[in-house]
């Protein structure tokens, strides 16, 4: 880091990226696939990674620092930093048409299931 | 349970009476033991050079669903997140994998120090995160008093 800390400055406050949270998520199924919520607040679509590999999805959701340079603490009841969390994914999801969507600090995911084989009638002719 | 160590000018008194006041209603004993309360949402204060900035996340939060009101020193932020689901109400409880995120509706009041301007309040929400701008009043310059001689 080539920022100075301030002596009168707590170092959590000057640097967030040190803080790494687990993000609360809700995950509910429906008959197309799995939807999942993340509560992200302070990330912004530009600062939102989502990756899929090995059947393995992972989210990381940088906080950029939202308080001004020079501002002084007075009162402190939560920390910011950035959030990480992943999941492993059953055979079932089409990795290519995974959706993602943040509004307002939450992140939406759709996870859409393969479509399962009908059961095919295969007409017998007769000889 | 949040200690408020405001400057002397945030009337520090009133504050631990309140605090206090708090502490006592809010304690829950429980056969873990004491509960502190927690308050939704959780705040951060900081001071600048021409103002107080109060933060606080709320993601999921609409804009229009919330609600910020001052009244006798006191800043009230009130509002209510509902469930993503509820525009699919058929979605059974047993179709959840997973619920960790907390819904309905909150409320909560901080003490504001004298010395704002609660004329020029404002407030942005963005990405879930709400800062309010507390403009400090501007210092009233030296005043000369005439001294009148007895006579």
């Amino acid at each position: 880091m080539s920022r100075q800390h301030s002596d009168d400055e707590p170092r959590e406050l000057s640097s967030p990226e040190q803080f790494v949270f687990t993000p609360p998520i809700d995950i509910y199924e429906t008959d197309e696939g799995l939807v999942l919520y993340a509560d992200l607040p302070g990330v912004s679509v530009g600062s939102l990674e989502l990756q899929v590999q090995d059947n393995k999805l992972t989210l990381l959701g940088k906080v950029e620092p939202q308080i001004p340079e020079g501002a002084r603490p007075l009162h402190k009841e939560y920390e910011v930093g950035n959030y990480l969390r992943s999941f492993i994914l059953s055979g079932e999801i089409v990795h290519s048409e995974i959706e993602a969507k943040l509004a307002n600090g939450v992140l939406r995911i759709f996870l859409p299931k393969a479509p399962k084989a009908e059961p095919r009638r295969i007409q017998v002719n007769t000889g | 349970m949040p200690i408020f160590r405001w400057d002397q000018s945030w009337n520090p008194l009133r504050d631990l009476e309140r605090e206090v006041d708090r502490l006592i209603q809010g304690v829950e004993f429980t056969v873990q033991g004491i509960r502190m309360p927690r308050q939704y949402p959780a705040v951060n204060i900081f001071e600048l050079e021409h103002e107080f900035l109060i933060t606080a996340e709320l993601p999921g939060m609409q804009v229009q669903d919330l609600e910020l009101t001052i009244a006798n020193g006191l800043l009230t932020l009130k509002g209510h997140r509902d469930s993503p689901v509820v525009d699919n109400r058929d979605i059974p409880e047993e179709r959840f994998r997973r619920r960790e995120r907390t819904f309905g509706e909150w409320q909560r009041s901080i003490s504001i120090p004298d010395r704002i301007s609660d004329e020029h309040l404002s407030a942005e929400f963005n990405d879930g995160v709400l800062k309010i701008h507390l403009p400090k009043l501007e210092e009233e310059l030296p005043r000369q008093i005439p001294v009148s001689s007895g006579e």
